[in-house]
């Protein structure tokens, strides 16, 4: 029962820390607005996420000490990945495919998210203080 | 990546803006110098930049190995080099000019006021988005604070 307390948690942990690394990532992009041949980072973890949690095979075990692979233990390995995207959809001469706009409106809607899962994350573990309170305060 | 990567990014985001921002002044200011110390006009200057820490053998090797990206080493911009543009000297009729040449012409300087004026306005405005970068930055940063407060 403990065990399933904070499993939202982490996942709500490796969403901040993905949206952490997002949040790095747009400031390099921004960094390197005018670096002649850059090509722009982007951040995958939702759709890592996603792929990790509808093809995971259930597994069942007999004994406590089996490897399991629930969903907790799997989103607990999935990770963000950075990777360089080579698309290029601006008639940019340099060869850099950093769209200003997009970033800016990436890094605003990260923010939001990032702050979405702070308050989320402090909800959630309010529940927990609630509980072990027996509801008092 | 550390904890203060994203703002090490910015920030050499910014000195390079503001370097290039130098650059384009030094420019403006000798659009007008046919006396350099070559004897020749002055010839206009562009910086180029380069991704700082980027495709060295030991990072990817070191991000392969490790699989863990946040201890990567923190990425941004540096100058690369300046350059000297190679235009042709514009020449303008003036044989009263001290400068000029048998035929009375006076080479100028290959500045482009426009040009300049244009690519400051250019990095101005990326100044200003590493600005914004380093707020967002902040912000979240402060957000995480508040976790579980």
């Amino acid at each position: 029962m403990l065990n399933g307390i904070f499993r939202q948690n982490t996942l709500l942990e490796k969403s901040l820390d993905a949206s952490w690394v997002r949040n790095e990532v747009i400031s390099e992009n921004l960094a390197n607005v005018d670096t002649p041949g850059y090509k722009r980072k982007v951040v995958e973890f939702e759709s890592l996420l996603k792929d990790a949690l509808e093809n995971r095979l259930d597994m069942k075990t007999s004994h406590s000490r089996h490897i399991r692979n629930d969903a907790a233990s799997v989103i607990n390995s999935t990770g963000s990945r950075i990777k360089r995207e080579n698309k290029d959809f601006n008639l940019r001469l340099d060869g850099n495919n950093v769209d200003i706009d997009n970033e800016m409106s990436t890094l605003a809607k990260n923010t939001i998210k990032y702050n979405t899962l702070v308050q989320s994350l402090n909800l959630s573990m309010r529940r927990i203080k609630m509980s072990v309170n027996e509801g008092r305060k | 990546m550390g904890y203060f990567s994203a703002l090490d990014a910015s920030a050499s985001g910014l000195s390079a803006q503001r370097f290039r921002m130098d650059i384009i002044s030094q420019n403006i200011a000798n659009a007008n110098t046919t006396r350099t110390q070559n004897g020749m006009p002055y010839r206009r200057k562009v910086v180029v930049f380069e991704e700082r820490n980027s495709g060295s053998f030991s990072d990817y090797l070191n991000a392969a190995a490790s699989k863990n990206y946040m201890s990567k080493a923190p990425g941004g911009v540096r100058v690369a080099k300046i350059l000297e543009d190679n235009a042709p000297f514009k020449r303008v009729y003036d044989p009263g000019n001290p400068d000029a040449d048998a035929d009375g012409y006076v080479s100028l300087p290959n500045v482009d006021i426009v040009t300049e004026m244009v690519n400051m306005i250019s990095a101005s405005r990326a100044y200003e988005a590493n600005v914004t970068s380093i707020n967002a930055t902040k912000a979240i940063a402060m957000k995480a604070l508040e976790i579980g407060r």
